[in-house]
């Protein structure tokens, strides 16, 4: 049926696209189609226009509409163009501004000038030299590189932007005695961005001189102004020379004198470097709390000396305030893997948990160590001839010795379980002093043979050094070798005087021989001029053997150095050598990733099986001999 | 700055703009003599559209490299030098707005080769392991140029900052400072 009120109405739905509105708008189909409000234009029809649409029975969507629209700009609007875009071009800049060097030398006058240097003009031509002198082949520069712990970006910046450190060494500002080699210039860049590194070279490669160098470049830089430099109390001059010879520009001042002068060097100095000892540090430790006392950079010399993580000297270490912290040692492990872990202790606190396993410590400090050994960057230094000298013991001394040792085993057997390892050493020193000396007669194998060396090394006009344990030796020695100018260099010598020893040692062609003791000579001192090396009696730990061997085989050797390590047959000494000697080849596992060795000198089953006792102590842990 | 007073301590401004992309980045490493950096600035990359390249033409790469990227990075820089160091030929006519002697180091067929037809002045100068140049029309810093070069050390080398200018670049663009340049 159709509508009454709209029979000729169409209902449409339209969509407004302005509103989203969907209200139904009405058309007439009058005012829409005007020819049917016009009899006359057509003709009638008796057709019935009463349609009715119905919606309701079509299908739905889902969903409602909503169409989404936007303005289009019209072909009518005029003008129509399309915009060009900005016709300015723009950049944007960002900086950084680094330390300022705070000296700033005139260069050095130009004492060459090439005669090339004059304006040519480019139409010009330059004729070619007649024979060019060929150019040897360009090595790469050595420059630093921002540490992997260098997060900022301006600080990475700083050491890219760096000049290359063999471009520095040996200009004006940075003259040198003498260039250095090239791993020492690949040290300095090591060290130089590092604030925490540990230089584990070989003893003899001149751990000190790149330490001094990098100091130097970064004082230079501006990017330390106050350094701190521990070392043992023998090494103290060596620093004072070694830093005259490296950098003769940079004042340096020892802490010395009472408790107020070294209050004034701690608080009031203004001098960029300061050496103190360890003995030192630790008893001005209270000054420490204290702000001002707080340094850009502390290097720490020998630092196997904090390897024991709860000594006081360690803790005091630990504790000063500081930017930079570095660690030299060219035997950074004496004993255990705990002895990396505890100088990592002052290098990088938290780097290395203390209970971290021995496999994983490799991974870990990697970043922050070097090591080369002479083999690795030397090859054309001169040779070092190890001798083992087996000697067999004079009769007194082999009786006294016999007497000895029998004895010696009885009464320990005798102890039962009360033995203990002090005990065994007390055996053990003993007849090494009967194996140097007899005690009664003053006999000794080892000194006829020393005698007779000696006569060659004078006769060849060279020098030699004897190390032994004790300072006794030594003495007894000094009477012996009169001939041939002895100097003593040992713990009975005061301090101060010992520089002078080395310089006349060094300097006096009289002087073939110097007595050391391996206490006080074995670190630190560069005897490269002397080529023979007499160990007369043997130390415990391989490392310590090593770093007195190399006070003469390092930087600087010319000749080859000859080694002598005398052995009395069928003694101690060779028990203990053949126990250390299988040792010595695992030493540098650790810093070789190759695993670590469980210990480096003897321990407490190895020195009770040194002898045929049965007696043991009553287990109660760990107990290495300390004093291995 | 025709006066020849030097002050006591120079300083030496090694400037580069180098392609990127489709545009053009600037570094410019700021030097004692010993060529020890004292400041660093770098650009955002710069990347003309199509009608600023009809617009500028065959000036674009001048008016990129000396004007808009080198002059800006000059300016912005707080620490002033005595002599600017480009190794890009296009940075050369910096000299024409900034008041400070400007030399090129390039290889004489890097020069030759860039078909540019302003007449250049040579000069072979021990710290340069290539010869140095520019422009025949500002003679005038000849004397200039020659004692601020006595003046650097003889441990630098006036090419070799440029490495050292795109290794912190590289750097910058891997840590995404070149895209925050400000």
């Amino acid at each position: 049926m159709p509508r009454e009120d709209s029979p000729s109405t169409l209902r449409l739905l339209d969509v407004d696209d302005s509103t989203g509105d969907d209200t139904p708008t009405t058309v007439v189909a009058g005012e829409s189609f005007p020819f049917l409000m016009n009899p006359e234009a057509v003709e009638v029809l008796p057709l019935n226009f009463d349609v009715s649409l119905a919606v309701g029975g079509l299908p739905k969507f889902e969903c409602s509409l909503s169409p989404n629209t936007r303005e289009a700009r019209l072909l009518n609007d005029s003008p129509w163009v399309r915009g060009l875009g900005s016709l300015e071009m723009r950049v944007q800049t960002e900086g950084w501004k680094f330390p300022t060097p705070p000296i700033d030398l005139p260069p050095r006058p130009v004492l060459d000038k090439k005669p090339a240097e004059e304006l040519i003009p480019t139409d010009e031509v330059v004729p070619d030299l007649p024979d060019p002198v060929p150019v040897p082949p360009k090595k790469p520069p050595v420059r630093s590189k921002p540490a992997g712990d260098t997060v900022l970006f301006k600080d990475r910046l700083l050491y890219l932007l760096q000049p290359p450190i063999d471009h520095l060494i040996g200009c004006k500002s940075v003259g040198v005695p003498f260039e250095p080699f090239p791993y020492q210039l690949e040290g300095i860049a090591f060290l130089m961005p590092r604030h925490s590194a540990l230089l584990a070279d070989e003893m003899g490669l001149g751990k000190t001189a790149q330490v001094i160098l990098a100091i130097r470049l970064l004082i230079q830089a501006g990017m330390v102004r106050k350094v701190l430099i521990v070392c043992p109390k023998p090494l103290v001059y060596n620093w004072v020379r070694e830093l005259k010879l490296w950098a003769s520009d940079l004042p340096n001042e020892i802490f010395a004198g009472d408790t107020e002068l070294r209050r004034a060097t701690w608080f009031v100095s203004n001098c960029p470097v300061k050496i103190t000892n360890y003995e030192l540090l630790t008893r001005d430790a209270e000054f420490l709390s204290d702000d001002r006392a707080s340094f850009d950079l502390v290097v720490l010399d020998e630092a196997q000396r904090i390897k024991n993580h709860d000594s006081r000297t360690a803790q005091i270490v630990r504790s000063i305030k500081r930017s930079r912290s570095w660690a030299m040692s060219g035997t950074p492990i004496e004993n255990r893997p705990e002895d990396l872990i505890n100088i990592f202790g002052f290098v990088d606190p938290g780097r290395v948990p203390r209970d971290t396993p021995s496999k994983r410590i490799p991974q870990l400090t990697a970043d922050c160590i070097l090591r080369r050994t002479k083999d690795d960057v030397q090859s054309d230094m001169p040779p070092k001839f190890l001798r083992d000298l087996p000697l067999e013991l004079t009769p007194p001394q082999r009786e006294a010795y016999d007497l000895a040792e029998k004895e010696g085993v009885i009464r320990l057997n005798d102890l039962g379980e009360t033995i203990s390892v002090q005990h065994v050493f007390q055996l053990v020193m003993r007849l090494k002093q009967i194996c140097n000396f007899d005690p009664v007669t003053g006999s000794s194998v080892k000194m006829e043979q020393l005698l007779a060396d000696m006569e060659e090394v004078a006769a060849n006009g060279r020098k030699a050094i004897v190390f032994s344990q004790w300072v006794e030796p030594l003495e007894v020695l000094a009477k012996a070798l009169a001939p041939y100018g002895p100097m003593q260099f040992h713990g009975k010598i005061p301090s101060p005087q010992r520089p002078a020893i080395i310089d006349q040692f060094k300097s006096d062609p009289t002087k073939h021989v110097i007595l050391m003791s391996y206490g006080t000579g074995s670190v630190g001192l560069n005897l490269q001029f002397t080529n023979y090396v007499f160990l007369f009696d043997r130390w415990w730990n391989p490392a310590i053997e090593d770093q007195a061997i190399n006070r003469a085989h390092r930087v600087g050797q010319k000749h080859p150095v000859t080694v002598t390590r005398f052995l009395a047959e069928n003694t101690i000494e060779g028990r203990i050598a053949d126990v250390l000697n299988a040792k010595r080849k695992i030493f540098n596992d650790l810093l070789e990733q190759n695993g670590p060795p469980p210990s480096l000198g003897l321990s407490e089953d190895e020195i009770f099986g040194l002898f045929d006792i049965k007696a043991r102590p009553k287990k109660n842990g760990d107990s290495e001999a300390k004093a291995a | 700055m025709t006066e020849l007073k030097l002050p006591s301590s120079i300083h030496l401004g090694f400037l580069t703009v180098f392609p990127e992309g489709a545009g053009f980045l600037g570094g410019y490493l700021v030097t004692n003599s010993w060529g020890r950096p004292v400041e660093f600035r770098l650009s955002t990359a710069v990347q003309p559209n199509k009608v600023q390249q009809i617009l500028y033409g065959h000036t674009l790469t001048e008016y990129l490299c000396a004007e808009l990227i080198g002059k800006t990075l000059v300016e912005k820089t707080a620490t002033p030098v005595q002599l600017l160091v480009t190794d890009n030929l296009s940075v050369l006519p910096i000299r024409t707005r900034l008041d400070i002697p400007t030399i090129l180091v390039r290889s004489e067929d890097g020069v030759s080769e860039s078909g540019l037809d302003v007449p250049m002045i040579r000069l072979d100068h021990q710290r340069s392991s290539l010869p140095l140049w520019w422009r025949e029309d500002h003679r005038a810093d000849d004397e200039l140029i020659r004692a601020i070069l006595d003046r650097v050390d003889p441990a630098l080398e006036l090419t070799e900052p440029f490495t050292r200018i795109r290794e912190a670049m590289t750097e910058a663009r891997k840590m995404g400072a070149t895209s925050r340049a400000a």
